[in-house]
């Protein structure tokens, strides 16, 4: 008798997927056409079908807990082809959402940033700091004479300390969610708990960085292939601005220390890390702009995505045109534009960094985690 | 009939003329077939074909006509000439489409049955149906959904109704229901159950008698002249009917054998029919506590496709759990209602009220096999299932479990009919169908065994109410069917056309019986001295009495044993070459030959085809005219028979097959091989095998050998 596994349903979890952009989840009938269907769902217990019984049952616990929700790349093959139009697809994206809400704590802070009608509230964060921060300075309200030098606006050292801090911040909050999430993965409440093999945790972290390279499991779908593309590109655009940040760092620190010759931002065009820099930025933006495209041109397909999708792309397009935009104005010596431009951009990337364990772009922790733990179970 | 003329017209139309030569066959039919006068035609049924055939009999006098042309299946009202006796021979599927043209065994076939049809006209004679004074008021036994239906439809139609009902309330079942499953687009809105309006317009009615509290004691007579005696509150009147609708309807499965899922094991263990009792205060409250529900669960298929238990699906309970699901849901909106199915079955329309109770966020579903149900120390209950759709063995809490069980038919331990016939009271052979008063005429699904009586509702089959409604309304029509044609004095169902009736020779009758024992409608009673009659509107003129009877005293005004007879006489068996006689089931078996021919398929032109009623009526001394004519095998070729019967008549075929049985005996005694005579089951869609069971069949006579009385 101890072998059944208890049911306990949560309908107020049922009703939270559906607003999460999992709307016509129970039209699913357990065809298991999407399963099918789905180039990277291993032959054994496959995905998404049992998610989809999961979450018209409200089984929140095991959903949070099930690997395969990660697993899943949003490939949209599920969603095209599905008879009834249940949209797995836009289910599982749901459930990942709702997985970022429960371990992202505080989780009121993970539902605000998934409501639009809290954007200017968590606006106003970033805006207030930095505008604090140009008071302490002094810079408020006058710009700054001369040649445009951003860091006449704002210094060097305030950015440091705002960014450490945001990210920080985001670090600590992803550190408390994977350390729960790891802890409830190993806990056995699925009935479909697959276990065939005990690798260590370094040889799967480093065969799943390896697929993530390659973006292995983005060629194998077929609806959305053009994706394994454009995020690769933003993949690519991402570590080589995050390369750019951290070698500016080390000019900055370096040379306060004396280890090297003064070197300061803004950089011209003729140094290398200049040059690591628009890559980056070009790769970035030509990224983001195919995903936004090929979000467009596949809606009927594959599903045009709700707000928790479109939040982060609109950030990340922030990010990168402001971004652009500051270096081309300042460039020109535009003032008037090109300080309120930097703000703009100091903002973006405030957003980014410190909302990154409740917006989409958690999926860079809680995916690597669920997909190396599921690596080390021998689960493909 | 008065002073006979008789014709032969041929048509070389649809390919006769390219196949066989006009010219023997005129011989042939004025030689052997003793019709000196024959005429050809190239389209006969064409408007310049009958202007020639009408007034050449007209000219001639002739009011017997041959019409050698096409199956008698087609083109019948082409060749409707009131007056006059005829007979088609079908020389264009039996013979142009389906032997080699211009054959010599081609040629030889088409004599034979044109000779044939000349050898049957002179012993056939011209049907004339006999009207009779008759009642037509309809009895409909039942006062739920589908009798209130079928006598307002009844009532529609113009006829009288007595509608009796045993219970005081009129209502059934139906008015047991809190709401009712959607019967109108777009499938979402629960109705108000629609048996009360029902009840309201039967009431108002002029046309209805309303019996409550009345039962049928005894049904006597026939079709159009039945006596019925009704108890009414211990009194008992004798009413004058025409026809029999029963809606005696169904009962609920006895709950109590369900004790392995929980029932008697905890108040809080339901049927569906007590939930309905349940939402009618309005909020779901446990039984054992009176506290709200707020976990239910559902468990389909309670003792229903169990061979435990009731081993059909009773078709109404999935549609009733999802709409009951919806009580629970709508008067808690906190609550869940959980269905563990073995298949989801929604007749009808239903599907989109399936997906509108799927869209509810608290209604959860799954396929799985109920294994237990448990019942704990503070009075909560928890249901355990395996093979669902979550992967393994599941433990659901509830505190409520709903147990969805099936319906057993009213005439499953109780005659209902209480007919006065030698054959029972109730309807027989009912074991077929686990009690309930069905059959296996898909085409013809309000039928009963008896003639007059026609079945409707839970009684005939497990349905919802929208299905029983259109059932009444099925059964209302037969039943006027009924009327209409007994007072003309013709066959009602399935020869609708027949005005022949049996017409025994009693003299010769030695009162064994075998008649009134196998005919399958008990038309047949026996008087106070043991002599059968026959109650002829309960007569489907099958002539299974003819095939059963060993003297032979029954005959039809165009089908005897001296006709068959006759017609197997008049085969030409030369004295090299085989010959195969083939009695073939106008039911199935001569629509399956008809459909080899359209398809061009080609057959052994050794075998004459002689088509019969119903192998019913397939007397065995047609096999002694063959064997002592020299034909070497004899076919019989019809519906397939046993639980699975597809006979229009029920039984024809089986008895055919018994009689087969006995001729055993017979042909050793004869030294002749029981092996010539063969039985084959044939289905209108075995058309394209038929070909290589002839072909095998003529193959094995001719491995025995020729007959030995050929020369005689």
């Amino acid at each position: 008798m101890a072998d059944e596994t208890v049911i306990k349903s949560d309908l107020a979890f049922v009703k939270r997927l559906q607003e999460c952009g999992g709307e016509s989840l129970k039209k699913c009938y357990q065809c298991a056409t999407c399963s099918v269907v789905c180039n990277i769902s291993p032959d054994d217990k496959p995905y998404p079908r049992k998610e989809m019984l999961m979450a018209q049952w409200g089984l929140k616990d095991q959903i949070v807990r099930d690997p395969d929700i990660w697993a899943c790349h949003y490939c949209g093959d599920c969603t095209a082809y599905c008879p009834r139009g249940a949209n797995p697809g836009e289910v599982l994206g749901a459930m990942r959402q709702a997985t970022i809400e429960h371990y992202s704590f505080p989780s009121q802070l993970a539902r605000m940033v998934s409501q639009p009608k809290f954007l200017p509230v968590l606006l106003a964060l970033p805006v207030l700091v930095i505008l604090f921060v140009m008071k302490v300075v002094g810079t408020l309200g006058n710009i700054p004479a001369g040649t445009v030098k951003y860091s006449n606006m704002v210094p060097l050292l305030a950015i440091d300390a705002i960014f450490m801090a945001a990210a920080g911040f985001a670090v600590f909050v992803f550190v408390n969610g994977v350390r729960r999430y790891w802890k409830d993965l190993n806990a056995d409440v699925s009935p479909w708990k697959v276990k065939l093999s005990d690798k260590s945790v370094v040889s799967a972290t480093i065969e799943v960085l390896k697929e993530f390279i390659v973006h292995k499991r983005f060629k194998e779908c077929v609806t959305n292939y053009a994706r394994a593309t454009s995020h690769l590109l933003l993949v690519l655009g991402f570590i080589a601005l995050a390369i750019t940040t951290a070698w500016s760092a080390y000019y900055e620190w370096a040379s306060k220390f004396g280890l090297i010759p003064h070197k300061e931002s803004p950089f011209s065009i003729t140094e290398p890390i200049k040059w690591v820099a628009l890559v980056g930025t070009v790769l970035l933006l030509y990224g983001i702009y195919l995903i936004y495209q090929q979000r467009q041109a596949k809606a009927n397909g594959a599903g045009f995505g709700g707000y928790f999708d479109w939040l982060l792309i609109w950030v990340i397009v922030a990010v990168g045109v402001t971004g652009a935009l500051s270096w081309i104005l300042r460039l020109a010596n535009l003032a008037s534009l090109a300080y309120p431009m930097y703000f703009i951009h100091l903002v973006s990337v405030f957003f980014l960094f410190f909302y990154a364990p409740y917006t989409k772009m958690a999926h860079l922790v809680y995916r690597t985690t669920a997909l190396v733990f599921a690596k080390m179970q021998g689960r493909e | 009939m008065e002073e006979r003329k008789y014709g032969v017209y041929i048509c070389q139309g649809c390919g006769i003329g390219e196949a066989v030569k006009f010219e023997g066959l005129e011989k042939a039919a004025r030689k052997n077939g003793k019709i000196p006068h024959i005429k050809s035609h190239p389209i006969l049924c064409s408007p310049e074909g009958l202007e020639f055939l009408k007034g050449d009999m007209a000219a001639e006098g002739i009011n017997c006509a041959v019409i050698c042309a096409c199956s008698p299946r087609v083109k019948y009202e082409e060749f409707d000439l009131p007056g006059a006796l005829i007979e088609r021979v079908n020389i264009r599927e039996l013979v142009a489409w389906t032997h080699e043209p211009m054959a010599e065994e081609t040629q030889l076939l088409a004599e034979d049955y044109v000779v044939m049809g000349c050898a049957k006209i002179k012993k056939a004679d011209l049907p004339e149906g006999v009207p009779v004074e008759i009642e037509r008021a309809i009895l409909v036994i039942g006062g739920g959904v589908t009798g209130l239906t079928a006598a307002l439809e009844a009532a529609n139609l113009g006829q009288q109704v007595v509608l009796v009902e045993k219970e005081a309330e009129l209502g059934g079942l139906g008015a047991g229901l809190f709401q009712q499953t959607p019967r109108k687009y777009p499938y979402q809105e629960l109705e108000v159950p629609v048996v009360f309006s029902k009840i309201k317009e039967v009431l108002t009615n002029p046309k209805i008698k309303v019996l409550t509290k009345s039962e049928v004691v005894m049904i006597d007579g026939q079709p159009g002249l039945y006596d019925v005696t009704i108890k009414t509150d211990g009194k008992e009147d004798i009413y004058k009917i025409g026809a029999v609708i029963l809606a005696a309807g169904a009962k609920p499965y006895d709950a109590t054998k369900l004790g392995h899922l929980g029932y008697g094991k905890s108040d809080d263990v339901v049927t569906n029919w007590e939930l309905e009792k349940i939402a009618a205060d309005g909020k779901i409250l446990r039984p054992s506590n009176g506290k709200p529900a707020e976990k239910v669960v559902f468990i389909q298929c309670a003792g229903s496709v169990d061979p435990d238990h009731l081993p059909y699906c009773s078709a109404f309970c999935c549609g009733t759990s999802l709409k009951q699901a919806k009580y629970v849901r709508t008067m808690n909106p906190d609550s869940l209602a959980y269905i563990i199915y073995k298949n989801m079955r929604t007749l009808g329309q239903n599907e989109l009220f399936y997906k509108h109770a799927q869209n509810d966020p608290g209604i959860l579903l799954t396929k799985g096999d109920v294994t237990g149900v448990e019942v704990a120390d503070d009075g909560s209950l928890a249901v355990i299932a395996e093979n669902t759709l979550l992967g393994e063995k599941i433990k659901l809490e509830a505190d409520l479990v709903v147990l969805a069980t099936g319906l057993v038919p009213a005439t499953l331990d109780n005659p209902v009919l209480n007919l006065n016939y030698r054959q029972g009271p109730g309807l027989p052979d009912l074991e077929l169908f686990q009690g309930f008063a069905d059959s296996n005429f898909i085409c013809f699904q309000y039928e009963t065994r008896r003639t007059g009586i026609y079945a409707a509702g839970a009684v005939r089959q497990p349905m919802d109410m929208a299905t029983a409604m259109e059932d009444a309304a099925g059964a209302a029509l037969k039943a006027y069917q009924c009327l209409e044609h007994t007072a003309k004095g013709i066959a009602v169902h399935p020869r609708a056309w027949d005005q022949t009736f049996p017409d025994p020779f009693m003299q010769r009758c030695t009162a064994c019986k075998r008649c009134t024992e196998e005919c399958p409608f008990g038309a047949i009673e026996e008087d106070e001295k043991g002599t059968p009659f026959y109650k002829i509107n309960r007569c489907r003129r099958c002539g299974t009495c003819m095939g059963a009877c060993p003297e032979r005293i029954v005959s039809f005004k165009d089908f005897s044993v001296d006709i068959v007879g006759s017609m197997v006489k008049a085969m030409d068996v030369p004295e090299e070459g085989t010959r195969i006689v083939a009695f073939v089931c106008e039911n199935d078996a001569y629509p399956a030959i008809d459909a080899a021919a359209l398809n061009r398929l080609q057959l052994h032109p050794a075998v004459r085809f002689i088509p019969v009623r119903c192998l019913g009526s397939f007397n065995l001394v047609w096999i002694a005219d063959a064997l002592s004519r020299g034909i070497d095998g004899i076919l019989i070729m019809g519906c397939k028979y046993g639980d699975d019967y597809q006979c229009h008549f029920a039984k024809g075929s089986e008895l055919a097959n018994y009689r087969m049985g006995k001729l055993q005996e017979t042909l050793d005694r004869l030294a002749l091989e029981a092996e010539r005579a063969q039985f084959m089951e044939v289905a209108i869609s075995d058309f394209d095998k038929i070909p290589k069971m002839i072909e095998d069949f003529v193959v094995r006579v001719e491995e025995i050998g020729p007959n030995p009385y050929k020369e005689f």
